[in-house]
């Protein structure tokens, strides 16, 4: 990727790395909370088509492929900023003293890739939709997942205000 | 049911079965990897070198890094257990709980604190 750093800053080539692991992290984040809302507060039949009918009445199987997918995406763009992140970021936040950043950075690192492992299962929990024995894990794996990307978002926003762009 | 959806229901199973044992085999090696330090690799950023197994950090050369190492070594062990338990007999690969998917890794979350107590300094 060297040749990128003829026509590019490397602070600007990590920044669109960032930005980019960022906005993909904003469809997860979307993607798994429609589908979570969806198994977790079903639309009753007849309800009225408010914006929280509309919101929870998503098709969970329609996400799950594009679910793993962005998963495995924004997973791969955090590992790659990541070395950019251990060697210029966290150094100084260390040496800040700002030790519960760290550790938070640290448990979303641990989460998120359970939650990598965790996608061959919950692709073939919506792969069998139709399967009422799959219902309750399906749903609570759902929400797990959801859990997990709403507190990696969360942090990997955190630690970016800590340390902003131009790393 | 004719052969070929027996058949792709059985290959189903045993794919379904796999997910399910990688799933859960994956969190909890990838927690004993954390926790024990047991790297497949060690990266050193700083100088770009691969060490296999774990290496620590060496003066003047940056930090290390551990976690693609626990990732393919729990990636590995997870696969492999994973295979297996999609070659167990029908009536036994039944037996495995559909809970445990999500039931470990939330089990596992309070472990995973315990193991950074060293940062929750207040």
């Amino acid at each position: 990727m060297d040749f990128v750093l003829d026509y590019i800053s490397v602070n600007t080539f990590w920044t669109i790395l960032s930005t980019t692991h960022a906005l993909l992290a904003v469809a997860l984040l979307g993607a798994l909370t429609h589908q979570a809302a969806a198994v977790l507060a079903p639309p009753r039949a007849g309800a009225a088509g408010g914006f929280v009918t509309h919101f929870r009445s998503v098709s969970g199987p329609r996400y799950a492929a594009a679910v793993c997918v962005l998963w495995v995406l924004v997973f791969i763009f955090g590992a790659w900023i990541y070395v950019r992140y251990r060697v210029h970021v966290r150094i100084f936040i260390e040496q800040e003293g700002l030790w519960k950043t760290v550790g938070a950075f640290d448990l979303k690192e641990q989460l998120v890739t359970i939650g990598l492992g965790l996608l061959p299962v919950y692709w073939n929990f919506w792969k069998n939709a139709r399967n009422a024995a799959y219902d309750s894990a399906r749903k609570w794996l759902t929400i797990v997942l959801a859990a997990i990307c709403w507190y990696s978002f969360l942090t990997g926003h955190v630690v970016n205000n800590v340390r902003g762009f131009g790393l | 049911m004719n052969a070929a959806t027996d058949t792709a229901a059985a290959t189903s199973s045993r794919f379904g079965t796999f997910a399910l044992v990688f799933g859960i085999c994956f969190a909890i090696l990838y927690v004993v990897c954390e926790m024990g330090a047991f790297p497949m690799f060690t990266y050193h950023p700083g100088i770009d070198r691969i060490d296999p197994g774990f290496a620590p950090p060496r003066r003047d050369e940056g930090p290390a890094m551990y976690w693609y190492g626990w990732i393919a070594t729990s990636a590995l062990g997870a696969s492999i257990l994973g295979f297996l338990g999609a070659l167990l007999p029908e009536k036994i690969r039944g037996q495995i709980p559909l809970a445990l998917a999500w039931a470990v890794p939330v089990a596992l979350v309070p472990v995973v604190i315990y193991s950074l107590r060293f940062y929750w300094r207040w």
